[in-house]
């Protein structure tokens, strides 16, 4: 069964409730008892008293005589016979009167079968509890100074009890009657109490992934209003990354159509050319075009793998070897444009990355580097140890980027004015992902000599077991 | 025919530019606006072809600069956002005609051929001449039911000439016509061709117009 707030609460209070109730029955009814037994003791002395004033022939009448002590008890309102606190058994009180010396003067007859007719008698006046014939009673004895005679008075002791539970049965009575009206109050009272949730929860069902506004229940309760905040903010941060993934998506779709109409167009070159070298220049462009499609979709598909989030495992590597095996792949393309490409700095440091995707980087920062350096220019790729960092840093001599420019470089499919290099503008915001997910930090200024572009990727250092 | 064709793109740009000299056309390729604009000041275009996602100075900026300055050559803009509202923005700024990428080079050129004849006020592709027959969309001039073949060059006079009836064209204005930036203008060119032109097609067709140039007069 899955949990419930309302039968959790439902759970707590009732049991509360009745702990509580159970405490003060308890209390009560040992109260009453104590009441009980003190007002029973306060009237067998009454009798006693009354019992010593009588004289011997009274006495005599009375011992044959019962006293049903309910009668005494109920007196006037014998009538109103309220049967939870009447005491089912006679309550027959057995008594005897000594004399001076000890003779019994009177005594109910009882007492003899009882076998305690010649009970010794307690040198002191008071109560006393003793087993009779295997029942419990209750005993007051009286010492009248005055004419000397001992009176003695008897009451079975369960007569006591029954009265006591009667006044616990009427306390608690009441008590168990409510306490099933309470538990449909506090019921519908926590059903009446969750009611919000219940409304947020219909809102957030009807929510359509493409409105996303936030989540207005009206006056929340205090209790409720984080949730429902909380809620608003995952709305706005799901309808941000959804925006941004459409941004995305159509940015992605216009850069694919460029080298796609570039296809096309050459292709249908091709097609009417009827000079078959010139078809041929036009068929080697559709292939061109082909590859600048493939390296498109191949660079949109990182940036999505990169977008997930995934955590990568990464080890401890030197960006000064990964920068060689950087320098190697693109070295043809650098020897076309006559750039001279140098390697320098700390061949030891090493940072935590992963190997595949620190060749990606360097990769797109030396491609970069040589699409818009200069004819005959120079590439200069440095490693750099700082205090807790790694530096890595990529400048070219080229005719560099705007200052207004800098700072959108990394944006994707942005691509700076006035370049006539093929790109699709994804480069750069690649490296500034995957700097991203090592947790290093990108700095782009200028490059050699204040000329061109320096792109300065910053790791922390790899402090493992090095040194 | 001369085209303006302004495309940052390498790519698109020599494969629209092989396409429209197939065509007939004589074509310049600038690559960024800033280029684009020196081009439209200082030559005299049949037709513009404009990609609007240019570096320096956008698609869209050099075609309000163009019309702010009351130059009415038709435009044809290409552009890979196909938005309605891109579109219209474009058409707005007085753009003529709208193609998106990635379009069919048979459509581009078909689409600029009839902007060439909606300016000149044609409304048939045919342009038809006294017995002369002729069909710019097949390069081919038909006297009676005969087939005369031209060189690409008597073509594009003729086709500069026969466009602009009753208005002498200069030599100069007619070698702007033949030659794109990266060709040679040769000497005495104009007069070559314009004679091998009256030896196919007759002798009164094109008259000198002295010290000016020639004008085919208006039929």
């Amino acid at each position: 069964m899955p949990a419930s707030i309302r039968r959790r609460l439902m759970l707590l209070i009732l049991t509360s409730i009745v702990l509580i109730w159970g405490i003060a029955l308890i209390s009560s009814y040992l109260q009453a008892k104590r009441e009980v037994s003190e007002w029973e003791e306060a009237r067998l002395a009454e009798i006693a008293q009354i019992l010593a004033l009588l004289d011997q022939r009274n006495l005599t009448t009375l011992a044959n005589a019962r006293i049903d002590l309910r009668e005494e008890e109920q007196g006037g309102e014998a009538g109103a016979n309220d049967s939870d606190d009447d005491d089912a058994l006679p309550r027959d009180a057995l008594f005897q009167v000594r004399g001076a010396n000890g003779e019994v003067l009177a005594g109910s007859p009882r007492l003899r079968a009882l076998q305690a007719w010649d009970l010794p008698v307690p040198p002191a006046s008071g109560a006393q509890n003793m087993t009779l014939g295997g029942e419990a009673w209750h005993t007051f004895t009286l010492r009248d100074t005055a004419l000397g005679h001992t009176v003695r008075v008897f009451e079975p002791a369960n007569t006591r009890s029954d009265l006591v539970s009667g006044v616990a049965s009427r306390i608690a009575r009441p008590t168990l009657v409510a306490l099933p009206v309470l538990a449909l109050l506090v019921w519908f009272s926590i059903g009446w109490s969750l009611a919000p949730l219940k409304v947020l929860s219909g809102a957030i069902r009807a929510r359509d992934i493409n409105r996303l506004e936030p989540v207005d229940i009206g006056r929340a309760p205090t209790e409720v209003r984080p949730l429902v905040d909380a809620i608003n903010l995952v709305l706005s941060r799901l309808q941000h990354s959804i925006e941004r993934e459409r941004a995305f998506t159509a940015d992605a779709a216009h850069e694919l159509k460029t080298p796609l109409a570039a296809i096309k167009v050459q292709a249908q070159v091709a097609l009417a050319e009827p000079d078959a070298a010139l078809q041929r220049v036009a068929m080697e462009r559709v292939v061109q075009g082909v590859d600048r499609s493939a390296r498109l979709a191949e660079q949109l598909l990182l940036l999505a793998r990169l977008d997930v989030h995934e955590k990568l495992s990464t080890a401890p590597l030197k960006p000064a070897a990964v920068a060689k095996d950087a320098l190697l792949a693109n070295e043809r393309n650098a020897q076309q444009k006559n750039i001279h490409v140098t390697l320098t700095g700390d061949m030891r440091a090493e940072i935590n990355a992963e190997p595949v995707l620190m060749g990606i980087l360097l990769d797109n920062l030396l491609d970069n580097a040589i699409k818009y350096g200069r004819r005959g220019g120079s590439i200069e790729v440095a490693v750099r140890r700082e205090v807790g960092r790694v530096q890595l840093t990529v400048r070219d001599d080229g005719p560099g980027v705007a200052p207004g420019d800098l700072a959108r470089l990394t944006n994707r499919f942005f691509r700076a004015t006035g370049n006539q290099a093929t790109g699709s503008g994804l480069g750069l915001s690649i490296v500034a992902r995957i700097a991203e997910h090592f947790g290093a930090s990108l700095h782009l200024g200028s490059g050699i000599g204040e000329q061109g572009l320096a792109v300065a990727v910053s790791f922390p250092a790899y402090t493992g077991d090095e040194d | 025919m001369r085209v303006l064709l302004v495309e940052d793109d390498d790519l698109i740009g020599c494969g629209i530019e092989a396409g429209l000299r197939q065509a007939g056309f004589t074509v310049d390729w600038a690559r960024d606006g800033h280029k684009a604009s020196l081009a439209l000041d200082t030559t005299a275009y049949a037709l513009v072809v404009l990609d609007l996602g240019l570096p320096r100075v956008s698609g869209m900026d050099l075609l309000k600069r163009l019309r702010d300055a009351g130059k009415d050559v038709p435009v044809l803009v290409l552009t890979a956002r196909g938005t309605v509202v891109d579109r219209v923005g474009g058409l707005e700024a007085g753009a003529d005609d709208y193609l998106g990428k990635p379009f069919d080079l048979t459509e581009l050129i078909a689409r600029c051929r009839a902007l060439l004849r909606r300016a000149q006020g044609r409304s048939i592709e045919l342009i038809r001449y006294q017995d002369l027959t002729v069909n710019p969309a097949a390069q081919t001039v038909e006297i009676g039911n005969t087939r005369v073949p031209l060189t690409s060059r008597e073509w594009a006079i003729l086709m500069q000439l026969l466009t602009n009836q009753g208005i002498p064209q200069s030599r100069s204005r007619l070698e702007e016509s033949l030659y794109g930036w990266q060709e040679e203008i040769e000497s005495n060119a104009i007069e070559v061709h314009v004679s091998n032109l009256r030896k196919k097609l007759g002798a009164k067709l094109i008259r000198t117009v002295r010290n000016i140039g020639y004008v085919v007069e208006k039929a």
